[in-house]
């Protein structure tokens, strides 16, 4: 066997989009306000994943204006509508659909006015990064003008939407159920190099295809892959949290051993679009589900490398080694 | 204590202070000039969040003595460009999308500066090895990487400033790569996380932790701490005038100890003081008697008939068992052609969110208790905290604060309920701030697992029965334990149709650091000792391991481990899609690395030997010296 052994693996997944073997809902309210931009409340936002960016261009597209004239105010239970919470892969999937519907509503009552305005049917008109129109005609103002016409008639264009995804408990005997409406998947390619003296693993690349339902921004889809999978990585090949008589022994980061920019391998991500059809966006998930695939696809590249297989997580250089030394112990009984 | 007399430069201006000789830099940018830009993510020099220049070269503040700083000139993330502008790096990071939580922003782009700095045609290979030092939990560095790569040629003049400018749309902003509307803010270090908050008359929190895993609490005596000077109040379980306790499923902790504690670290009591240092001075006054009690420290060990109880509710130290059916695996395996039966095991993972959790409680003028942190989950912690403190739900008010990466570590109401209680018993605005090693001691971990594994197949690659039993080790609350199981449960058999299967996951407590929600919830656990299997099963079998996996696969019509009927399944295209982008070589998991052909390809990194980038990039700088 030479020093450096390259090898391959892969893994697929999936997984449940919002919360879990229950029935989920996210509340939203919206205003076209002066001068044409908008606001929108709702109940819980950011983490990192990048979802205020992802709502501020579902608000834009939904009424008609640019994604940076969106003022979101949120993630106060005393001043906005319940959202629940960040996490489960919820966030597109609720709070997006629901601040669609909110938007969808403060629109109408503006189309209503204007429409009036105009003497036009209001299936005719359109908006659009901060214009409104009717289709066939030569009628187009800009937001700014048509929120001040709308107001002028007496109305402010608000809009409240409640989503709701239908998941069901599951039967304490057998576990029948149905937990979620909504399902993604995934496959991630692992290429490995492993130093069999050593025992270092470093994984070179990644190919990560996941289902994601609409891609609304897709530089945010791939940094949730890439941050995914970094992560998974962590877990897979180093990250260990110990504790000795339940006192625990990696208390910093000088113990506790994270993934750094020397240790990621080049990530190519291929997003795949299976829009959801019992939600306005179309739009599924993937904060989570992008963790999944990686660590057995190095465990599967490890094994392809070097014919140890490794069951215990992290697949730390130690354990390589002694998977490594086991397998030539067996191959040498069997020789 | 004396206080020291420094003189130096910030970001361009000539600074006298006085400060504590205890300070190091960072506690003199941050605490005394307001410079928040700059973060403490450990304290320890490993995480970069905290890093400035000092005299023109890159220092991690936290390791700096303040008083090393006199006569030094500094430069902050806030000095590197003036207000409402941004520097080419800054664009860059804003243009890629390369800040997600932004905690660990303000370092990178002080590093990418640095690096840009000393070596300004420095390569990808140079810039990695150069921003080693700066950890970023959210990203997976990659947009990091792309982005100082532009700036690099931004500022080389090889690629046009127009590179920094957003993407424009024509039709439609669905699918559109709008910048992210935080960026600036986080590329700027102006976004103020619940740790860079500061209230009028603000107090400052510290919390004394038990140092037992599982111990009766017989007395504790807070009369020495209440009495030193600067101490507002201290709270223990006494001070909790509603229903005490939290959870996500069931509310089995208590917002401090009560009677007794179940792991090491577990809050006990907490002191609001004028500076943190009094609090944590009183906290050393303050005196608990324990009497340790057995502890558990294994899941199978709680199993056993006899062993110590962690809580009176759960005489068998289960937390949840979640059961699936379905078919009949008896007939499932006897139809098997290979049967095949591993076990795996998953570790303890710690979030390591940079961000350490910080809060800041008060009580408003409609005595509405106000909690502003980086919570998850909001709407829960008013429920809960509403119960606890026993007041009406609109009295109760949770802000989230930006959060600084959370991974589903922060959907644990585990410090809120502390800070409401002293802010209502100070009537003073309260604020926490752990330290690295508090959150690492006191906040969940990932669930670790063992995975008893039997699955049964034919010839041709179908699965005919999968018998799956999991324990996990919950530690000493029940957090999100049971919603874990579910999910693992629920997932455990992965995307493929299985006709019979039986399945068991169970969680029980223990006196370790309790396990909770960390993405993926369970899943990841599962679908890692289903996708070894299939692995397994396909060299066993000699089929390709794509192969095998689309003979299993759900389609739509397919019935779940729970038996829903599914009305599609996207499998077949993710695999397809990840088939062809990594040009996969077909055939069967034999060990075949030394023989492959799509190895080495163009989309992925050379291996890397610490130092050697270095090395080659000080012989091309010397080349091009001599050259030129
Ligand atoms: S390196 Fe200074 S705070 Fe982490
Ligand atoms: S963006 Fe780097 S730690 Fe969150």
């Amino acid at each position: 066997m030479k020093r450096k052994m390259r090898g391959r693996g892969v893994a697929a997944s999936w997984y449940g989009i919002a919360r879990t073997a229950t029935i989920d809902r996210a509340g939203a309210w919206a205003e076209l306000d002066d001068g044409g931009t908008a606001k929108v409340l709702t109940g819980v936002t950011e983490i990192g994943e990048g979802i205020l960016t992802l709502l501020s261009q579902v608000a834009a597209e939904e009424l008609g204006v640019k994604p940076e004239q969106v003022t979101i105010g949120d993630n106060d239970t005393a001043r906005s509508p319940e959202a629940a919470h960040a996490g489960a892969t919820r966030q597109t999937y609720m709070i997006g659909n629901s601040v669609a519907l909110a938007c969808r509503e403060a629109k109408a009552r503006l189309f209503d006015e204007i429409a009036q305005a105009w003497e036009v049917p209001v299936e005719d008109l359109r908006s659009f990064d901060g214009f409104l129109w009717a289709e066939s005609t030569n009628k187009r103002i800009t937001m700014e003008e048509a929120v001040a016409l709308c107001k002028k008639r007496g109305v402010v264009p608000v809009g409240s939407g409640s989503f709701t995804a239908h998941g069901t408990g599951l039967d304490p005997v057998d576990g029948h159920g149905s937990p979620w409406q909504a399902y993604v998947f995934g496959t991630q390619v692992a290429e490995v190099e492993v130093d069999t003296i050593t025992g270092e693993v470093q994984v070179l690349g990644i190919w990560a295809a996941h289902d994601v339902g609409r891609a609304i921004n897709p530089r945010g889809v791939e940094g949730q892959i890439e941050g995914g999978v970094v992560q998974g990585l962590g877990q897979a090949l180093m990250e260990d949290y110990q504790t000795s008589e339940g006192h625990p022994v990696t208390h910093g980061f000088a113990k506790y051993i994270l993934p750094t920019s020397l240790d990621v391998p080049q990530i190519n991500s291929v997003i795949v679009e299976d829009p959801d059809p019992l939600s306005p966006l179309g739009a599924k998930g993937i904060g989570e589900p992008s963790l999944i695939p990686t660590a057995p696809a190095v465990m599967n590249a490890i094994y392809d490398a070097i014919g140890a297989r490794i069951r215990d997580l992290p697949a730390t250089p130690e354990r390589v080694l002694a998977a490594l030394h086991e397998k030539r112990r067996a191959d040498a009984q069997t020789a | 204590m004396p206080e020291l007399e420094l003189d130096l430069t910030v970001n361009g201006r000539r600074i006298t202070r006085h400060v504590d000789p205890s300070y190091r830099l960072l506690d003199l940018l941050r605490d005394d000039l307001a410079l928040t830009g700059t973060k403490e993510g450990c304290g320890a020099g490993e995480c970069g969040t905290c890093s400035v220049f000092v005299d023109g070269k890159l220092f991690k503040s936290c390791l700096m003595p303040a008083s090393k700083a006199q006569g030094t000139t500094i430069e902050t993330i806030e000095g590197l460009s003036r207000p409402g502008e941004l520097t080419p790096v800054q664009r860059a990071f804003h243009k890629t999308g390369a800040s997600q939580c932004g905690y660990c922003i303000p370092g990178m782009v002080m590093a990418a500066t640095s690096a840009l700095r000393e070596n300004p045609a420095a390569g990808i290979e140079e810039i990695k090895e150069r921003m080693g030092g700066n950890i970023c939990r959210c990203t997976g560095y990659t947009k990091i990487f792309e982005a100082v790569e532009i700036a690099r040629d931004v500022i080389a003049g090889t690629l046009p400033e127009t590179a920094l400018n957003p993407e424009l749309t024509k039709t439609s902003y669905i699918g559109h790569n709008t910048r992210r509307l935080d960026a600036p803010s986080k590329v700027s270090g102006r976004l103020k996380y619940a740790g860079d908050m500061e209230m009028q008359g603000m107090l400052h929190m510290q919390v004394l932790r038990s140092p037992h895993a599982h111990a009766r609490i017989s007395r504790i005596d807070t009369s020495k701490a209440e009495a030193l000077p600067g101490v507002h109040c201290v709270i223990t379980c006494d001070d909790v005038p509603g229903e005490d306790g939290f959870g996500v499923f069931v509310h089995d902790q208590p917002i401090m100890a009560r009677g007794k504690v179940r792991h090491v670290g577990e809050a006990v009591a907490a002191v609001a003081a004028d500076t943190v240092r009094i609090a944590r001075e009183a906290t050393k006054l303050i005196a608990v008697e324990y009497e340790p009690l057995p502890g558990l420290y294994d899941p199978e060990e709680a199993l056993r008939p006899g062993a110590p109880v962690i809580h009176d509710y759960a005489a068998d130290n289960v937390v949840k068992h979640i059961p699936l059916r379905k078919g009949d695996i008896e007939t499932g395996f006897a139809a098997a052609e290979l049967i095949i039966e591993e076990r795996f095991s998953t570790q303890q993972v710690e979030h390591a969110y940079l961000e350490p959790e910080a809060g800041i409680a008060y009580v408003d003028h409609d005595d509405v208790v106000t909690v502003i942190s980086p919570s998850q989950n909001i709407t829960h912690h008013r429920h809960m905290l509403s119960t606890i403190i026993d007041k009406p739900i609109n009295k109760v008010r949770f802000i989230m604060s930006p959060v600084g990466g959370g991974f589903g570590g922060k959907e644990d109401m585990i410090y809120q309920g502390m800070l409401a209680l002293s802010a209502m018993k100070s009537g003073r605005p309260v604020r926490l701030v752990f330290t690295r090693e508090e959150s690492i001691m006191a906040s969940a971990k990932r669930h670790p697992s063992r995975t008893s594994y039997r699955m049964g197949l034919t010839k041709e690659g179908r699965i005919t029965a999968v018998e799956f039993s999991m324990l996990s080790d919950g530690g000493a609350y029940g957090m999100s334990s049971e919603g874990v199981m579910r999910k693992a449960a629920i997932l455990s058999c992965g995307p493929y149709e299985v006709e019979n299967i039986k399945v068991d996951t169970t969680v029980v407590y223990t006196n370790n650091t309790p396990s909770g929600a960390f993405r993926t919830f369970g899943g990841m656990q599962a679908q890692f000792a289903t996708e070894s299997m299939m692995d397994m099963a396909a060299e066993k079998l000699g089929l390709d391991p794509f192969e095998i996996r689309r003979r299993n696969m759900m389609k739509a019509g397919s019935r779940t481990h729970t038996q829903q009927t599914l009305n599609s399944a996207s499998i077949d295209r993710v695999l397809e899609a990840a088939e062809t982008a990594s040009r996969w070589e077909a055939g069967p998991p034999n060990v075949r690395g030394a023989n492959r052909s799509d190895l080495d390809g163009p989309d992925t990194r050379q291996p890397c030997t610490l130092g050697a980038r270095f090395n080659e990039a000080r012989h091309q700088i010397e080349k091009a010296k001599v050259a030129s």
